[in-house]
C-alpha cells in the first residue's frame, strides 16, 4: 500500500476507456461510471447522490439494492459517511463499519447499513472547490480498506464530477497551468452574474465551448479583464 | 545569507505555536512558503502536493502572483519538483538555462519569469513522499549546505502541518488529508476571484485582503474562502 503513484499515469485515460467500452456507443451515463468503478476499484456496489439545493438530495444511480438502501438510509437519517463527505468533510473512508467508533459517529445509519449487508463504505465528494455537486459512495460486503485502489476511486469520482458538469473533455483539467485562472475566473463570474459558483463555472465552460476555445484561455481573459460576462463589453470580447 | 541562528529559532517557534488543534492547512502552508523565501534568501518558494494519481498540484506559494502559480503548476508532470517527488531525492538545478533539453516547457518558462536556479526537495512522511518544495533563485548557483539543511527542516515542518490535523495512522487518511488541502486551495482561488472582481484588485491583493479578513475575524482561511464564494460572508 503506497501513495507512490509510479505507473498510474494512464489511470485517468483508462477510466474513460473503460466507460466507453461499457457504453458501446451509447451516451455516457452515471450508471456506466458506477459500473466501470466496480471492477476497477474492487467494490461490490456504487451509488451517486447529488445535492439539489441546500437540503434536498437526489439519488442519481445505485448499482444494486444494497447501494440503493445505503443512499436511502443516509438521506432519511441525515447521517453517514456520504453525508459527511457531501457536507465538506472530504473523502470519508470506512474500512469496517463494525468498528465501535462508527456506531458513535453515525448511531442510526451504522446498524442500518450493516443490516443491509455493507461492511465497508467509501464516500468521495464530487466537487470543484466550493462547488459541491454530490457524492460517490462505494461499498463492500466484506470489511477492508481501499489501500492503493484509492487512486482509482478518486479517478472515478473525477469522472462522475465531469459527467455532472456535462464535460467529458475534463479528463485531466489539472494538467493545465491555467487551472488557477479557471477557479479565479469562476469567482469573478460569480460576482459579475450574481450567481452561484456552479453556474459561474458552467457559464465559463459554455463560453469556451461556444467559441471553440480552451477553458483556460477564456479564464485567463476573464482574469486579465479582457472578457466580462455581465453586459456590453460583451461575451465576444477577446 | 540573510539569516542567523535567532531567526531560525524564531521561525520554528512560530510554527510550533501555529500547530494548534484548529489551524488551517492551506494558510499554514502559505506561511511556510513565505518563510522559505524569507529565511532561505530565495526569490520564491512553492509547495506542491501529490494528487495521488501521479501528478503534483500547487497548494501554496510565497507570492500569489499568477505568474508564479502558473510556473509552479507547469510542473504538473515536468520539472525539478516532479523529479524530486518521483525519486524522493533533492534535485539541484544551479543553472536553469542549461536545462532546456531536460524540461523544455518548464526551463523556458522559468527563465522567462526571471529565475536562474531551482532547488527541489521531496516532502517525506516516513517512507512516503507526499509532495515537493521548490525554491527559486534569480541568480545561478547552488544553495549552500547550511541553507539546504534549513530548507529540508522547513519542508519537514510543512509535512507535519499536513498530517497534524488528527493523528493519522493509515495511508488512506493521509490521502484524504492531501485531498482536503488541495480542495481548500481551489476554494481559495475561487474566493480570490470574487474579491478581485468586487474590489477591482489583482489576485495578489485579493489574497491579502482575504487573509487579513480571516485574521481579524479569527476564522480559518479556507472556511472564510468557502463562505465568500457561497455568499455567506462578504470580504
Amino acid at each position: 500500500m503506497s501513495l507512490d503513484p509510479s505507473g498510474e499515469g494512464i489511470a485517468a485515460e483508462g477510466v474513460w476507456a473503460r466507460i466507453a467500452h461499457l457504453a458501446e456507443g451509447r451516451p455516457f451515463t452515471m450508471a456506466l461510471v458506477c459500473r466501470a468503478a466496480l471492477g476497477a476499484v474492487g467494490v461490490d456496489g456504487a451509488a451517486v447522490t447529488v445535492a439539489a439545493g441546500t437540503d434536498a438530495r437526489d439519488v442519481l444511480h445505485a448499482s444494486d439494492t444494497v447501494a440503493a438502501e445505503l443512499e436511502e438510509w443516509q438521506i432519511t437519517y441525515g447521517e453517514g459517511p456520504g453525508v459527511d463527505a457531501l457536507e465538506g468533510g472530504g473523502s470519508t473512508l470506512v474500512a469496517d463499519l463494525g468498528e465501535h467508533h462508527c456506531a458513535l459517529r453515525w448511531p442510526v445509519f451504522t446498524p442500518a447499513a450493516l443490516g443491509s449487508g455493507a461492511k465497508a463504505l467509501f464516500a468521495l465528494p464530487l466537487q470543484v472547490g466550493v462547488i459541491r455537486l454530490g457524492v460517490l459512495d462505494l461499498y463492500r460486503a466484506e470489511a477492508g480498506g481501499l489501500g492503493a485502489r484509492l487512486a482509482e476511486a478518486l479517478d472515478y469520482a473525477d469522472a462522475a464530477t465531469a459527467l455532472l458538469l456535462d464535460g467529458v473533455d475534463a479528463t485531466h483539467p489539472d494538467s493545465d497551468p491555467h487551472q488557477a485562472h479557471v477557479h479565479q475566473a469562476t469567482g469573478m463570474v460569480v460576482v459579475q452574474l450574481g450567481v452561484g459558483a456552479a453556474a459561474a463555472y458552467a457559464a465559463l465552460r459554455a463560453h469556451a465551448f461556444a467559441h471553440g476555445r480552451h477553458l483556460g484561455e477564456v479564464a485567463a481573459d476573464v482574469v486579465a479583464r479582457r472578457l466580462r460576462f455581465d453586459g456590453d463589453q460583451g461575451h465576444d470580447g477577446r | 545569507m540573510p539569516m542567523n541562528q535567532t531567526t531560525i529559532a524564531e521561525t520554528f517557534v512560530e510554527f510550533a505555536d501555529t500547530l494548534t488543534a484548529d489551524f488551517d492547512v492551506v494558510d499554514f502552508l502559505h506561511q511556510v512558503a513565505v518563510k522559505c523565501a524569507d529565511v532561505l534568501g530565495v526569490a520564491a518558494a512553492g509547495l506542491l502536493l501529490t494528487d495521488q494519481r501521479g501528478a503534483l498540484r500547487v497548494v501554496a506559494a510565497s507570492s500569489e502572483r499568477t505568474r508564479l502559480l502558473e510556473l509552479l503548476q507547469l510542473q504538473h508532470d515536468e520539472g525539478p519538483c516532479p523529479e524530486s517527488f518521483h525519486t524522493g531525492r533533492p534535485i539541484a538545478v544551479p543553472d536553469l538555462a542549461a536545462e532546456t533539453g531536460r524540461w523544455p516547457r518548464f526551463a523556458t518558462a522559468a527563465t522567462a519569469a526571471g529565475f536562474a536556479s531551482v532547488e527541489a526537495l521531496p516532502m517525506r512522511l516516513r517512507d512516503t513522499v507526499i509532495g515537493a518544495l521548490g525554491l527559486f533563485g534569480t541568480r545561478p548557483g547552488p544553495l549552500d549546505p547550511v541553507t539546504l539543511r534549513l530548507a529540508r527542516a522547513l519542508g519537514d515542518v510543512a509535512t507535519i502541518g499536513i498530517v497534524q490535523a488528527r493523528t493519522i495512522q493509515r495511508q488512506e487518511e493521509i490521502a484524504a488529508q492531501l485531498q482536503t488541502a488541495l480542495t481548500s486551495r481551489v476554494a481559495i482561488e475561487q474566493a480570490k476571484g470574487v474579491i478581485a472582481e468586487r474590489h477591482d484588485l489583482d489576485m495578489d491583493g485579493s489574497f491579502e485582503l482575504l487573509r487579513r479578513a480571516a485574521r481579524s475575524a479569527n476564522r480559518r482561511l479556507s472556511d472564510l474562502a468557502r463562505d465568500v464564494v457561497t455568499g455567506e460572508a462578504t470580504v
